[in-house]
């Protein structure tokens, strides 16, 4: 190999994406763990046969709205790639509503569930495992308004949007951790 | 300019130099020397701790500490030696030297960086501050669950412990992530990775192994704090939680933590030893497979801590046989180290002191880790002198000898300034001695069935001429950190001679001023093989010519 052709440049990834994926590596062992302790509770004697995660129709609304929002949180990176600026903000305000609908259904489904942290061990589980995820989605929502009010000021652009790529990506990864957790805790 | 912005610059214009530079700083060099000067204070903090225990158990039915106080003073001293020195230490050697390394400028994102020093830093400070609200944690350094509940740890002690460890963890994944995505992104060109330095590589296997882990503890603490504060049974039996999910979520963190706390030494040896042998390290790629094996098997072995928690047989030998797989990239690394000395133009300096020192310790260590992967010897050895003695020979012998052979080495890079090699020679010989008289006995303790972390033990079992031994041993140690410390300002008050290579070494740092100026390389530089500097100082004899 001659050693000319040898000498290159090593900046071949984007610096966020690279640092994003660690952190969600990182972020879902942490979920994975939460469930490992989930399943362990479940193989105690203690675990009740009926408990009171039964009623599906809250959970399965929130995760339409998750649904929903991951297809407008995508549309908000595609438009403004394509230099559609205004539908890109429409899109981007629509993610966020339904991410801040979303967390006002969880609430009110930790008032109505029910049980309490201190009920046996599926109180603890129910509140911590739907409790971590309920900030991630906070800090998505975060993440989304600053994205949103960045889009605004007009900080974007077909060639630089990378922040907002980010966000949504944050904002998949949110939800495919609902999904995971609902079926752990809703229909196993 | 908004008006934050504003306020930011006028700080910034204001913090050109004293008190505010080393606070508001995000140059690279300047965390790592923050990080390795906290993390040395905490070595004596925790090394007296140590001292305190020891001379507690010099003699039996000692009366010195109080079994209370005892208890707190073992577990900060785990603690302590675990998160705020060995790790923080290996930060501050990674953080200063890395960039260097690799020939860039700084780390990816240097205020990120900053931010994980002071978390570092206030953690620590934090949990030291549980002495003074009530008493220190008190149930050893993996804390188990149940007896970390409230109902049999009713202090705030335990409280502080979690929140520091939170703390900690947080500042050790995101200094972890700026490591990664800096050895990915701003590597000089022609680094490619099987021209990595070894210190650069074990680092970023490092890094993977904390980002990996630690969301594991995370678990653990969160999920304890929970019971403690808001009444949930997690690791309540009573109330249909699991005692044992503690020790699996520990240790799920707790054995690739061992890797991180060896894999940095490791990095720091496999530079040392081919400098001083005036040869390049033997078997590169098999050294680098090595640490990546080793990072991979980490994760594959915690519940060999557990093997007296009644698992079924086929777990435990799954755990058996895949710990002692361990003991193969392990032993490539000791053949390689000790290849790249055969026939070498061997130069006994400090640095080469520590880092042979630290083959020979941490093979004495590794052997006894072999012996307790095998059940039967471990149910007959867990929680004695055994354990602590293997510990201490990869924490101590290994960690801290490869530890303190890179400070010796890259003194003069970071002050301008070689340590005093004959001080460094009595620092070396007595810590040398002096760690095999404490350590070495507690093998016979651990046979002869004394457990750790008993505050006393009764005469007449043949234990107090060990203990005493020990004891002087631990006075030895003592000494010798003592002549280091005199040694560091010794040095430090001489006049700079600014060698920019001290040592004729192989890698980039050595291409830079020492100390290095704030941009690190006036012109990147680009790189040919695995020793670069090396190719530049002797052209004729340049490696890129040889291999390619």
């Amino acid at each position: 190999m001659s050693v000319l052709t040898d000498v290159r440049s090593m900046n071949k990834f984007s610096t966020g994406k690279v640092a994003l994926s660690i952190i969600l590596t990182s972020e879902s062992v942490f979920f994975a763990t939460m469930l490992v302790a989930y399943i362990s509770m479940r193989n105690q004697a203690g675990w009740p046969v009926e408990h009171t995660l039964v009623r599906l129709t809250i959970p399965l609304a929130n995760t339409a709205i998750l649904l929903f929002s991951v297809v407008s949180a995508w549309r908000g990176t595609v438009s403004i790639r394509d230099g559609k600026t205004s539908a890109s903000q429409g899109w981007q305000m629509l993610t966020l509503l339904l991410g801040l609908v979303f967390v006002a259904v969880q609430i009110y489904e930790f008032r109505h569930a029910g049980m309490h942290i201190t009920d046996q061990t599926v109180g603890g589980v129910f509140f911590t495992l739907m409790g971590f995820h309920g900030l991630h989605v906070l800090a998505g929502v975060v993440f989304l308004i600053i994205n949103l009010a960045r889009t605004r000021l007009g900080d974007y652009s077909p060639t630089r949007y990378e922040a907002v790529e980010l966000g949504t990506w944050f904002w998949y990864y949110v939800t495919v951790v609902w999904i995971v957790l609902f079926a752990a805790l809703y229909l196993l | 300019m908004t008006v934050l912005a504003q306020i930011s610059s006028k700080i910034r214009e204001g913090a050109q130099s004293g008190f505010l530079l080393w606070m508001m700083t995000i140059d690279h060099k300047r965390i790592g020397i923050l990080y390795l000067l906290s993390a040395a204070v905490f070595f004596m903090v925790g090394g007296f701790e140590a001292l305190l225990m020891r001379i507690q158990l010099a003699q039996p039915d000692s009366k010195f500490l109080s079994p209370d106080m005892y208890n707190q003073i073992f577990t900060m001293h785990g603690t302590t030696m675990i998160f705020l020195v060995v790790m923080p230490l290996s930060a501050g050697f990674g953080n200063y030297l890395i960039p260097l390394m690799i020939g860039a400028r700084d780390m990816t994102f240097p205020k990120l960086n900053a931010l994980s020093y002071w978390t570092f830093l206030f953690g620590g400070v934090f949990m030291y501050s549980s002495f003074i609200f009530g008493g220190a944690p008190n149930d050893g350094w993996f804390s188990y669950a149940p007896l970390t509940e409230n109902f049999y740890s009713p202090t705030h002690g335990m409280d502080f412990w979690i929140m520091g460890i939170l703390l900690l963890g947080f500042a050790t994944t995101i200094g972890s992530i700026n490591f990664i995505v800096t050895v990915i992104q701003l590597r000089a060109p022609g680094l490619t990775l099987t021209r990595l330095p070894l210190f650069v590589w074990t680092m970023t296997v490092t890094s993977f192994l904390a980002v990996f882990s630690l969301p594991s503890l995370t678990t653990a603490v969160l999920l304890l704090f929970l019971d403690r504060q808001l009444g949930a049974h997690f690791y309540n039996v009573g109330q249909g939680g699991s005692a044992l999910l503690w020790q699996h979520l520990f240790w799920f963190f707790g054995h690739p933590e061992v890797y991180i706390l060896i894999l940095p030494a490791m990095g720091i040896v496999s530079e040392v030893i081919p400098v001083f042998s005036g040869k390049t390290l033997f078997g590169y790629q098999a050294v680098v497979f090595s640490a990546i094996a080793i990072g991979f098997l980490g994760f594959t072995v915690w519940a060999h801590h557990m093997f007296a928690t009644g698992m079924p047989s086929t777990t435990l030998l799954f755990f058996a046989a895949d710990s002692f797989l361990i003991g193969v990239p392990t032993g490539v690394k000791i053949f390689a180290w000790l290849a790249t000395m055969w026939k070498g133009k061997l130069r006994f300096a400090t640095p080469m002191l520590f880092a042979v020192g630290f083959v020979a310790m941490f093979l004495i260590g590794g052997l006894d880790g072999i012996h307790l992967a095998v059940v039967p010897v471990d149910w007959q050895l867990t929680d004695t002198y055994y354990v602590v003695s293997h510990l201490h020979y990869v924490l101590f012998g290994g960690a801290i000898f490869g530890i303190f052979a890179g400070v010796y080495y890259w003194f003069p890079k970071i002050t301008g300034r070689r340590l005093q090699e004959g001080l460094g020679k009595w620092h070396f010989w007595l810590m040398f001695i002096g760690m095999n008289l404490v350590f070495m006995p507690m093998h016979i303790l651990g046979i002869e069935g004394m457990p750790r972390r008993i505050y006393t033990y009764g005469a007449g079992r043949g234990w107090e001429i060990w203990n005493f031994i020990e004891t002087i041993g631990a006075l030895i140690i003592t000494v010798s950190v003592l002549i280091f410390v005199v040694n560091f300002f010794i040095s430090l008050l001489k006049k700079a001679t600014n060698e920019a290579d001290p040592w004729d070494g192989f890698t980039l740092e050595w291409k830079t001023a020492s100390p290095p100026p704030v941009y690190n390389f006036a012109e990147i530089p680009s790189v040919r093989s695995r020793r670069p500097l090396w190719d530049e100082k002797y052209p004729d004899l340049a490696d890129w010519k040889a291999g390619e």
